[in-house]
């Protein structure tokens, strides 16, 4: 393997690195624009210059492959002269209207030119006018002014999306990005694009004008909206209400993972996040006793009443969600199913969404995987649950998060409450079950909680709480363990990190991982081409 | 006509090259041709001819500037404005052009009959002031030949008569490239083999190895005539031995760099020393296929070529088995579409592969990994006509003929203000002052010289006492300069340098391909500042201004277009400092006719 030298510190790595690529090992950061490292070199920027000795040029560290004895100085004075030229071309003609630019904040111009440039500016001429405020397609809107070129866009849709939306027209000063004239940019993948742009040329949409890049807070999860996982940044406003109609959930941006989506995220999940503020369910329903509005205390005082009242616990029925965690569906099973032997399953009848051969999954939910190593699928199903309930065989169901009209007709589902003793509904939004239930028990969001998933491909993934319930929803695993001290079964676990070590210890694949273990990224526990049980 | 009705003429094409992606340049020519421009309707029919994405169609079409995207005129005028045109008057004739037609550059005559074009360097400078009528070069336009011009512009094209024929001062007593430049209407088959022709390539195939081929040529001190000088022997012996891929060989027939004018003859007059040349390098390459590329307003550079390469198919020096000795060589000319970058040898693959003219990143270097990813070596048209004669007569004849470090002659093209514009031969041991006083009769109209760009417009400028100096490679580089592509261009007392310098930076801006930034942002920049100091309205502290930017642009790009658009700046600046300083001080404007004082 070459051994380098880069500002002094030798490092050694394998051939065909490229400089940048070392750099970055040694915690060198080279500045970049048009380089990205799940596209192909374009080479055009030039803002990685670095001087190598022996070469009498500077050299771009994004195609400078490594040699042995090869010595790199990424912060000579003719390195930092050079970044600064070329820093100082690419604003020649860039608008500068940072004040109205939603990159402004996490803009690569703004950054480098206070990191590597700080020059007087010497452009006095007049800026090349084009185009602002083009609407590409459904999500996205170019600034051609605020464009650099560096191409990123349109390899991303050479390369990944393999749709060639994107093209740099004309030459010269007068190159333009842009779509095919009467072209749409939207594709399942388009928004990436502005994830990929340096620069504020390319913009969501949905984001503009919303906020100011600084107000965002971030936290590290998953996307639930189907069972590939892809992990993400999820963008939120915790204080200032006043901003995107007082929803939290601002945007979401595709978090780095190697096993599971790269750098990338598909659509579909990036804006299927307005669920999480909007059409919420903010508040325990239930029979008005006595005028007193109900409450989480008599709430689950009236269920834990009602299912120690069945004469067995197999007239109790639970139809659990994939949309719970692990450790939550844990707790089902270790309440309802071993302890009450109530009638437990995760199968629903479920109409396979749109997949593609890249991250969309046909399984729209996150943890179907999950619910298979807890033996919560396929076990019984939900189906034969609604009708054993109709024909009088259960006193109490517990619906999670589905919604019963959609999954059984309506004919069923209407009937449920008059033939169960008690219909109980949890979720996180409002949907026609949640008018039928006796009970409504609103829940919190995965966002808002602790806990983990399994992917499609068997990789154990962290879930984190970005900010507290909404209203007086509650977490369902602190839902599950208030039931089960109130039904006398005390469990020693005083939350999801502790539930998940027990569930390990039980559950072979989950070996002797914990919360630190699983890390940022996740972990394989099972097979990538076991398919899970539908 | 449909679009469809091209089907058949498509394939023809596509099966010419390796990916049908390369065709991007010959179908967009071949619906030019049928439908005069390149329509949505006919971008979306090369796509999916292709299989390339409309908006990579797009990006070709947009980026030569020979591709119509709107409807034209029954005829294109094309209007030369870059230096050598400028000194010896294209002002004027625009001017005149302009005010006839009674429309602007990029417009087309209300009755449909002309569409007006004004073009950088079409490298016919030994007509200069020159224009192009659709496919025929005329000039030099004096008042008579711009009543003929403006006449015939307005005639239908299929009636018209045509232009008449230029008649500027070509060399043609050799001793190595311009023997037969005597035959004004080309060299063909029979005359060609007549004069000794073929015989050099008879005896690489059937006498001597590659190895002793790449020795020779190395022996000749031949080096690579397109500009960069670079020992053509040597760059052969870079292409991997025994590679598993196809090697392939490309003439850069993409002249483009103002003020030279030779290749188009070699093609025109001799164009089978040019097919004769490329057997033997093939050959010495381990090259079965060779690519000309010819720019795309050399019309007759191409057809003349063609009916050669044709030639010599029927009479078994290309195709399988040459002459019997085993080997194959097919040769295909592409040609370009009007953009001077293409001449940048990276750049001419990537737009032989159906691209924008966008040079290639380094390393890998083409002979290791060229077109289409396979070792490729890329020789201009003049040296590869340089190889006949130095297997014929030998390395030590050619090598003996030049100076130390460079062998032979070179068809130096001279321009500008001298009295008698055109193409000599000679050694490259020639002076300047020689190439300037002897071969082109010296400053016209008894002026006195001011200064001279010794090998195209990237070059140097030299000052008038800097011209006893040797045209080869070294020596120009040692006086500051360049030899380049041997393309000197003269400028009297009278040049105003300010305006010289504009007119150069306005050349680099409109070529440059704009991939890297510095090159993209730095030239508009400079010519801006130019423009507007050429206006009067500059600042003496914008000089320095100028030689800044003019050296942030340098060593930081993919190709050397960046640094060649720098050189003018910071000589032209540098050596004639004062009357830039003079021009700004007195607020003085270029093109007015009050100005006629510049220089001071």
């Amino acid at each position: 393997m070459p051994r380098l030298t880069i500002d002094g510190r030798e490092i050694e790595v394998p051939a065909g690195t490229t400089v940048i690529q070392a750099a970055e090992k040694l915690g060198i950061f080279i500045p970049r624009y048009c380089y990205h490292p799940g596209l192909s070199i374009a080479g055009n920027c030039r803002i990685c210059l670095v001087e190598v000795e022996k070469f009498p040029k500077l050299q771009i560290a994004c195609n400078m492959p490594v040699a042995d004895g090869m010595v790199v100085h990424t912060k000579s004075e003719n390195a930092e002269d050079g970044r600064r030229a070329v820093l100082e071309f690419l604003l020649a003609n860039h608008p500068l209207d940072c004040p109205v630019c939603d990159q402004s904040g996490e803009c690569d111009l703004q950054n480098f030119y206070m990191n590597f440039g700080l020059y007087d500016p010497r452009f006095r001429e007049q800026k090349n006018k084009k185009k602002k405020a083009v609407e590409l397609g459904p999500h996205v809107m170019l600034d051609q002014e605020r464009c650099i070129l560096c191409s990123r866009c349109v390899r991303f849709t050479d390369e990944i999306t393999k749709t060639g939306e994107f093209g740099i027209f004309n030459r010269g000063d007068r190159a333009e990005l842009g779509l095919y004239p009467g072209e749409v940019l939207d594709n399942p993948y388009a928004t990436n694009v502005v994830d990929i742009c340096p620069v504020g040329a390319l913009t969501e949409r949905d984001f503009r004008f919303k906020a100011r890049v600084w107000y965002l807070s971030s936290a590290p999860t998953v996307c639930n909206g189907c069972s590939q996982g892809c992990n993400i940044d999820l963008h939120f406003l915790p204080d200032r209400p006043h901003l995107n109609d007082g929803a939290r959930v601002v945007r979401v941006k595709p978090r780095y993972n190697a096993e599971v989506n790269e750098w990338w995220l598909c659509d579909e999940g990036r804006f299927g996040f307005g669920w999480v503020d909007r059409g919420r369910l903010g508040a325990v329903r239930g029979p008005k006793t006595n005028g007193a509005e109900a409450t989480w205390e008599t709430a689950l005082a009236a269920i834990s009443e009602a299912i120690s009242g069945a004469s067995d616990g197999a007239r109790v029925g639970v139809i659990a969600s994939t949309q719970l965690t692990c450790e939550e569906l844990f707790l089902v099973r270790e309440i309802f199913r071993k302890s009450l032997g109530a009638r437990v399953t995760a199968s629903v009848p479920e109409r396979p969404g749109s997949s593609d051969d890249f991250l969309v999954k046909a399984d729209k939910t996150p943890n179907t995987r999950g619910a298979t190593l807890l033996g919560l699928m396929g076990s019984d199903d939900a189906e034969a649950i609604v009708n054993d309930a109709l024909a009088g065989e259960l006193d109490v169901l517990w619906i999670f998060e589905h919604d019963a009209i959609d999954l059984f007709g309506e004919e069923k589902a209407r009937k449920l409450p008059e033939k169960l003793r008690l219909l109980v509904f949890s979720g996180t939004n409002e949907s026609a079950t949640a008018d039928l239930a006796h009970w409504v028990l609103p829940t919190a969001a995965y966002v808002e909680k602790d806990g983990t998933f399994v992917n499609h491909h068997g990789r154990l993934q962290r879930v984190g709480p970005a900010f507290p319930p909404f209203g007086d929803s509650r977490e369902d695993w602190r839902v599950l363990m208030d039931l089960a001290r109130m039904l006398d079964l005390p469990l020693e676990w005083r939350g999801p990190r502790e539930v998940f070590r027990a569930l390990a210890e039980a559950e072979a694949p989950f070996g002797d991982l914990t919360y630190d273990k699983i890390g940022s990224d996740g972990v394989a526990i099972a097979p990538a081409e076991e398919a899970a049980a539908p | 006509m449909k679009l469809e009705e091209l089907d058949g003429r498509a394939a023809e094409i596509i099966a010419r090259y390796e990916y049908p992606k390369a065709a991007m340049l010959p179908l967009l020519w071949l619906v030019q041709e049928n439908q005069g421009w390149i329509s949505p309707e006919a971008e979306t029919w090369v796509g999916k001819t292709l299989g390339v994405a409309r908006s990579h169609v797009r990006e070709v079409v947009t980026f030569y500037n020979m591709y119509h995207t709107a409807p034209v005129g029954r005829r294109e005028l094309r209007v030369c404005t870059s230096l050598p045109c400028l000194l010896r008057g294209s002002g004027e004739v625009m001017r005149r052009i302009r005010d006839e037609l009674g429309i602007e550059p990029g417009e087309t005559t209300a009755d449909g009959a002309v569409t007006l074009t004004e073009v950088e360097c079409l490298c016919a400078c030994e007509m200069s002031p020159m224009g192009q009528l659709d496919e025929a070069f005329t000039g030099p336009l004096d008042d008579g030949a711009m009543d003929t011009l403006l006449r015939t512009a307005r005639e239908a094209p299929e009636t018209s008569t045509p232009l008449p024929e230029p008649e500027p001062y070509i060399s043609t007593d050799g001793p190595i490239l311009s023997t037969r430049f005597k035959n004004v209407e080309g060299t063909w088959f029979d005359e060609y083999v007549a004069d000794g022709g073929y015989r050099a390539a008879e005896k690489a195939l059937k006498t001597m190895t590659p190895e002793e081929v790449i020795q020779e040529v190395t022996n000749a001190n031949l080096r690579g005539l397109g500009g960069a000088g670079f020992p053509t022997g040597r760059k052969w012996s870079f292409v991997p031995k025994n590679s598993e891929k196809p090697v392939f060989l490309v003439a850069n027939a993409d002249e483009g760099e103002p003020g030279t004018f030779k290749d188009r003859y070699l093609m025109e007059r001799d164009p089978h020393a040019l097919i004769e040349g490329m057997i033997i390098s093939a050959f010495a390459i381990g090259s079965h296929k060779g690519y000309v590329y010819i720019r795309g307003e050399y019309f007759r550079s191409a057809k003349r070529l063609q009916r050669a390469i044709d030639e010599a198919h029927a009479k078994g020096w290309l195709g399988k088995d040459v002459q019997g000795t085993g080997f194959d060589l097919d040769i295909v000319i592409h040609r370009g579409a009007g953009a001077y970058i293409c001449g940048e040898e990276t750049a001419l693959l990537t737009s032989i592969e159906g691209g924008k003219g966008f040079p290639k990143l380094k390393p890998p270097f083409p002979a290791i990994s060229g077109l289409f990813r396979c070792p490729t070596i890329v020789n201009n048209v003049e040296s590869l006509c340089c190889v006949p004669f130095i297997l014929r007569n030998g390395a030590e004849r050619f090598a003996a003929i030049g100076t130390e470090t460079q062998g032979g002659t070179r068809l130096f093209c001279v321009s500008g203000h001298v009295v008698r514009p055109g193409v000599y031969e000679a050694s490259v041991s020639v002076t300047l002052r020689s190439l300037i006083e002897d071969a082109a009769g010296g400053v016209r109209n008894g002026k006195k010289l001011k200064a001279v760009i010794p090998g195209g417009i990237s070059a140097k400028v030299l000052t008038a006492d800097q011209i006893d100096v040797a045209m080869d490679f070294n020596a120009l580089m040692e006086a500051g300069s360049m030899a380049g592509s041997g393309g000197v261009i003269v400028m009297d007392e009278t040049t105003c340098m300010v305006e010289a310098l504009d007119s150069a930076s306005r050349f680099f801006a409109d070529e440059s391909c704009g991939q890297c930034s510095p090159c993209r942002e730095g030239t508009g920049w400079i010519h801006r500042i130019l423009k507007r100091v050429g206006a009067g309205n500059g600042r003496l502290e914008e000089l320095d201004d100028l030689l800044a930017i003019a050296g942030d642009m340098e060593g930081k790009t993919i190709c050397v277009f960046a640094d060649a658009a720098a050189w003018p700046v910071q000589s032209y600046i540098t050596k004639f400092r004062d009357e830039f300083e003079d021009f700004i001080r007195s607020g003085r404007a270029i093109g007015k006719r009050e100005a006629d004082a510049c220089p001071a």
